[in-house]
């Protein structure tokens, strides 16, 4: 019967067609050993695509892991965190500060003053050992150079709020007669100069200056107002720190076009540009100029102190040629679309990217693999491996099968296996903290939240080591405050809260916390009862959302506690600060800056200090920080406030999670000497457990060397 | 007839219509901001977020997104947040990765679910349907990544040949047949994984609908008059069982988009179940609407085309 035959049939022609498909793929075995090519390949995966290949614009992992290799900054962080220079050869640091002359202040010794004689007051001061202060001495030691600006007369457009408008925002024109200012060239960026100078022209000489007596505005402006306008144009003082970056000549872009001054230039106006949405934008927002001096010299300009700047040109530089006005209208022009909305997020680039770094990109098949090829001209010398390649498998099996079998080269452990795979004799692995926490937050707005007993009391409930042993599997470190951990910034000394239930009771005592006939905790006939939220889809943060609760339980504290999805979570509690307490996690940046998490005027709902963590001292600390261009004193400040935060308690710090990192162990270091004798040495770790941080002297051997001193 | 297509696109249109309205609602209202917004970045300022939610539109009212998105829709210019390509250009590029996967895991289906199914008919009751039916309820029950998990760790280990992605990775052979048939290896598996849960619910489909007919006067007619059992299974029994998979044919035109989000992302496989995920994921709004609006097109196209075939095969019913 045909019909039953073609029901046979047709399955077993299309199986067998399908398995015989087997005998024609090539074995593991083929791939990895039987190839020579692969020893000059890295491959390497990632669980997520990269989305948009362009470092003025992405914000994701991945993206920026491609654009490392692609584009190159003009600085970077060497293995001991210290700044070295890339496509700049080196750069200097200073400040020019201004004021305006004072004309009403009385100066000591002087009285009133005009811009002539403070000058010759400072520069006497500067050459003289006078009475003063240590203080005073060292900013006057600073000054190099010292020059009067004249009188000017000039004219602003402001908008604002008139009386006569009926509060309605109206543009005004001020007129405006500035006094002569004095500029003072530092050598160094200090931020106490007008506080020691005070010393030294009298106490009030900078905040007794009467700005709004040099404007001339409509006569609808109210009082207060018109002082506002005043401080924000003429302000009495200014720190404009300069930076200035001595390029690296013949440094070329992978097209062969020259790098130079316009292309940093360019890059930072394509940040700043509105019409490219860069999410970098808050980082370049105190800029003030960026000057090209000649093509191997920038020049930066601060419109104030922040001491995080210099790291932010740690950023890829673009290509100007390929990316500026004319080549983008072309580019426009080509495709059909109206070049007056043609920016650069549109621009094919983004997928096909030119930098100046060790990689070439050559191919992106989305969700497949991105390909680069070395760069032969590149200017520390080409790299060793030929291609590089980024795959991208979302699976974490998967991508452990594909790493036993060689066609990956490196393999991120989970933690329940790190005990197994970092003893086995194949690999080579590399571990170290990660750069983020996870901690309770509370919110110190509510009751009993604004008692740093109770706070403390609730952290010492919760056993974190064995929240580390056994939720982390042992991958995990105590933390104690803000920092991150392998940075300068971070105090060791600060020891973490002990484990202590008992002490924990007493705490709550003192802040009048009792246990009742049924034990619970209970303070004027109150329970003490709060929920303890976290977002849902982390089952680390889950699990210690139940430890905690437990913990808490056990010394008579009625804790409910509820999951919610992440955005409903930010949006409706976090952000709004309608919660008692949250598990959350921070990532950090190797920047000190703290001002967004912990300044006191971030409470405001949608910041981010939302547990409403405020400390005068903390406050002034943050500031200081942020201004502060001197490491040593930077990190004493960093040391102070760190102890400040683990007083106050307003997180439990938790933990630190630890990364683990399996790599082939055929992959070394190779090197060449003056002399031209090849070494090799074994791949080791920088201070914050970068393994990756000598890729570019990485090779793949045929055969596991054995090393002669191991460690 | 005619007048019965064009009632029909008129109700489906309308349809279509409350279904894009609805989509979008579903989308806009639910939590969550697109991932270009980042509210706990401490370098995202307000003005930032206020701009990129300029950009996307986000601060108009709801009717006028609406009005902006479809008009872009139909005139080809969506693009997506994420990386500011054309959504169609992605949809397509996906769709033709994820086609072949659907091509085999259908054949593979529709193929052996009919001798299973009509052999578990024949002889109910028997060894072999008993069996047959565990096996269904196993494959329905075993969860897919489970199976994919046990199938991949079986053939690494055994055999040594890569299964992963579309084809071998960094393949350096030149002839077209090696390649070809390295394609055809990687499609093996995910097609194979994809198939089983069909076969299962198919061929049981199958058996109920052939023990059915074969209850039916006209086949103890047939047996009565002494047709030979093979005749009677196979041209009288099976052609009138065969009449509802006509319109389950019309159903399979959906899954043309829908893809598979664990298969795919189990085996890397690039295809457009596991692009959607990930726009839902980053709340890419214009690629998770316009693979919405494709899927109810398809939904609707292929209850239509369903209707049709039944008007053909089955000369009984008359519109």
């Amino acid at each position: 019967m045909t019909v039953r035959r073609v029901l046979i049939f047709l399955p077993a022609v299309l199986i067998l067609f399908l398995l015989q498909s087997y005998f024609w793929v090539p074995t593991y075995e083929q791939q990895t050993r039987g190839n020579p090519r692969r020893l000059h390949e890295y491959i390497t995966a990632s669980i997520g695509d990269a989305s948009i290949l362009n470092p003025v614009l992405s914000a994701d992992s991945a993206s920026s892991q491609i654009e490392g290799l692609v584009f190159e900054g003009l600085i970077d962080r060497d293995e001991e965190l210290r700044f070295r220079g890339r496509l700049a050869k080196s750069w200097e640091i200073y400040e020019e500060a201004y004021f305006y002359v004072n004309e009403d202040a009385l100066v000591p010794g002087l009285g009133k003053a005009d811009a002539a004689q403070v000058v010759e007051l400072i520069k006497g001061a500067k050459k003289t050992k006078g009475p003063w202060s240590r203080a005073l001495e060292a900013s006057l030691d600073l000054i190099r150079d010292i020059s009067i600006i004249p009188p000017k007369e000039f004219r602003v457009l402001k908008k604002v709020r008139t009386l006569g408008g009926k509060g309605r925002e109206g543009q005004v024109e001020i007129h405006v007669r500035a006094p002569p200012r004095i500029r003072l060239t530092l050598g160094k960026v200090d931020q106490d100069l007008f506080r020691n100078l005070s010393c030294l022209l009298g106490d009030r000489y900078f905040s007794s200056f009467r700005a709004w007596k040099y404007l001339s505005a409509p006569p609808d402006l109210d009082g207060e107002r018109l002082k506002a306008l005043g401080r924000e144009i003429l302000p009495a003082t200014t720190h404009n720190p300069v930076v200035v970056f001595h390029l690296r000549p013949h440094v070329k872009f992978h097209d062969g076009h020259i790098f130079d001054a316009g292309d940093v230039k360019f890059t930072f106006d394509a940040i700043m540009d509105p019409k490219n949405l860069s999410p970098r934008v808050a980082d370049y927002e105190p800029v003030k100029a960026v000057e090209v001096v000649d093509p191997l010299t920038v020049r930066i300009v601060y419109k104030r102190l922040y001491s995080p700047a210099l790291g932010t040109w740690a950023m890829g530089i673009l290509p100007e040629h390929l990316l500026n006005r004319e080549a983008l209208e072309a580019e426009a022009r080509r495709l059909g679309k109206d070049p007056k909305n043609f920016s650069i997020r549109q621009s094919a680039f983004n997928r096909h990217p030119v930098g100046c770094g060790p990689f070439v990109f050559r191919r992106w098949k989305s969700d497949q693999f991105i390909r680069l090829d070395r760069f032969e001209d590149y200017w520390e010398g080409p790299a060793n491996y030929e291609r590089y390649v980024f795959r991208i498998i979302p699976d974490l099996l998967t991508q452990e099968m594909e790493f036993y079998a060689g066609t990956i080269d490196s393999y991120a452990v989970q933690p329940h296996q790190v005990k197994r795979l970092s003893k086995d004799r194949r690999f080579q692995s590399f571990s170290g903290t990660s750069f983020g926490y996870t901690y309770i937050g509370y919110n110190m707005r509510r009751k009993p939240f604004d008692d740093p007993r109770v706070r403390r009391a609730l952290g010492m409930a919760i056993d974190v080591d064995k929240i580390i042993t056994y939720v982390l599997h042992g991958q995990g470190e105590r933390i104690t405050g803000p920092f991150v951990k392998q940075t300068d910034y971070y105090n060791h000394d600060i020891k973490p809260l002990p484990y202590d239930p008992e002490g924990a009771l007493k705490l709550l005592e003192e802040a009048g916390w009792r246990r009742n006939r049924e034990g619970w905790l209970e303070k004027d006939g109150k329970r003490l009862q709060f929920t303890l939220i976290t977002n849902s889809g982390n089952d680390l943060r889950k699990a210690v959302l139940a430890i905690a609760q437990d913990a808490w339980k056990q010394i008579g504290i009625d804790v409910r506690t509820d999951l919610l999805e992440w955005s409903v979570f930010i949006q409706e509690r976090v952000d709004k600060g309608d919660f008692d307490a949250v598990i959350l996690g921070w990532a950090m940046g190797i920047e000190p800056d703290l001002y967004q998490i912990w300044h006191s005027s971030q409470t405001h709902p949608h910041q981010l200090n939302f547990v409403g963590f405020k400390n005068r001292e903390a406050d002034e600390l943050i500031v200081k920080i942020r201004q502060e261009y001197d490491h040593e004193k930077q990190v004493q400040y960093c040391h102070r406030l760190h102890e400040i935060i683990s007083r106050e308690q307003p997180y439990t710090f938790l933990y630190v999670s630890k990364w683990t990192a399996v790599l082939d162990k055929r992959i070394v270091i190779r090197e060449v000497d003056e002399k031209g004798n090849i070494h090799y040495r074994k791949i080791t770790p920088t201070k914050t457990g970068d393994y990756t941080f000598y890729f570019n002297r990485w090779i793949k051997l045929p055969e596991a060397p054995a090393f002669m001193a191991e460690g | 007839m005619l007048s019965f297509i064009g009632r029909s696109v008129i109700q489906k249109v309308v349809t279509l219509f409350f279904v894009s309205v609805i989509s979008f609602l579903v989308i806009h209202l639910a939590p969550g901001e697109p991932s270009q917004v980042d509210p706990l970045n401490p370098k995202f300022t307000p003005e930032m977020v206020e701009r990129f939610r300029k950009e996307f539109h986000l601060d108009a009212p709801l009717h006028v997104q609406y009005y902006l998105f479809y008009s872009d829709l139909f005139t080809g210019k969506t693009v997506s947040w994420k990386d500011n390509r054309s959504v169609l250009g992605k949809i397509w590029e996906r769709f033709l990765n994820s086609l072949p996967l659907f091509i085999v895991g259908t054949l593979l289906t529709w193929t052996l679910s009919f001798p299973v199914g009509i052999r578990s008919a024949i002889f109910r009751g028997g060894i072999y349907d008993r069996s047959a039916t565990f096996f269904s309820y196993l494959l329905i029950s075993i969860p897919g990544f489970f199976f994919a998990y046990i199938l991949i760790i079986f053939v690494v280990t055994r055999f040594h040949v890569p299964v992963i992605g579309m084809e071998t990775f960094g393949l350096s052979v030149s002839s077209w047949v090696h390649v070809a048939m390295d394609r055809v290896w990687h499609l093996l598996i995910p097609s194979v994984l994809g198939a089983t849960g069909g076969i299962a619910v198919l061929s049981r489909y199958v058996r109920s609908q052939m023990l059915e007919v074969e209850g039916q006067d006209y086949i103890r007619t047939a047996r009565a008059k002494g047709l030979p059992p093979e005749q009677v299974h196979y041209r009288h029994a099976l052609r009138n069982a065969l009449l509802p998979f006509v319109t389950m044919f019309g159903l399979i035109l959906p899954g043309l988009i829908g893809g598979s989000v664990i298969i795919e992302s189990i085996f890397s496989w690039p295809g457009i179940g596991r692009m959607a995920y990930e726009a839902i994921l980053a709340r890419d709004y214009p690629v998770i609407l316009t693979i919405n609006f494709i899927s109810a097109v398809l939904v609707l196209a292929g209850t239509f085309v369903s209707d049709i075939l039944y008007l053909i095969v089955d000369p009984r019913i008359r519109l």
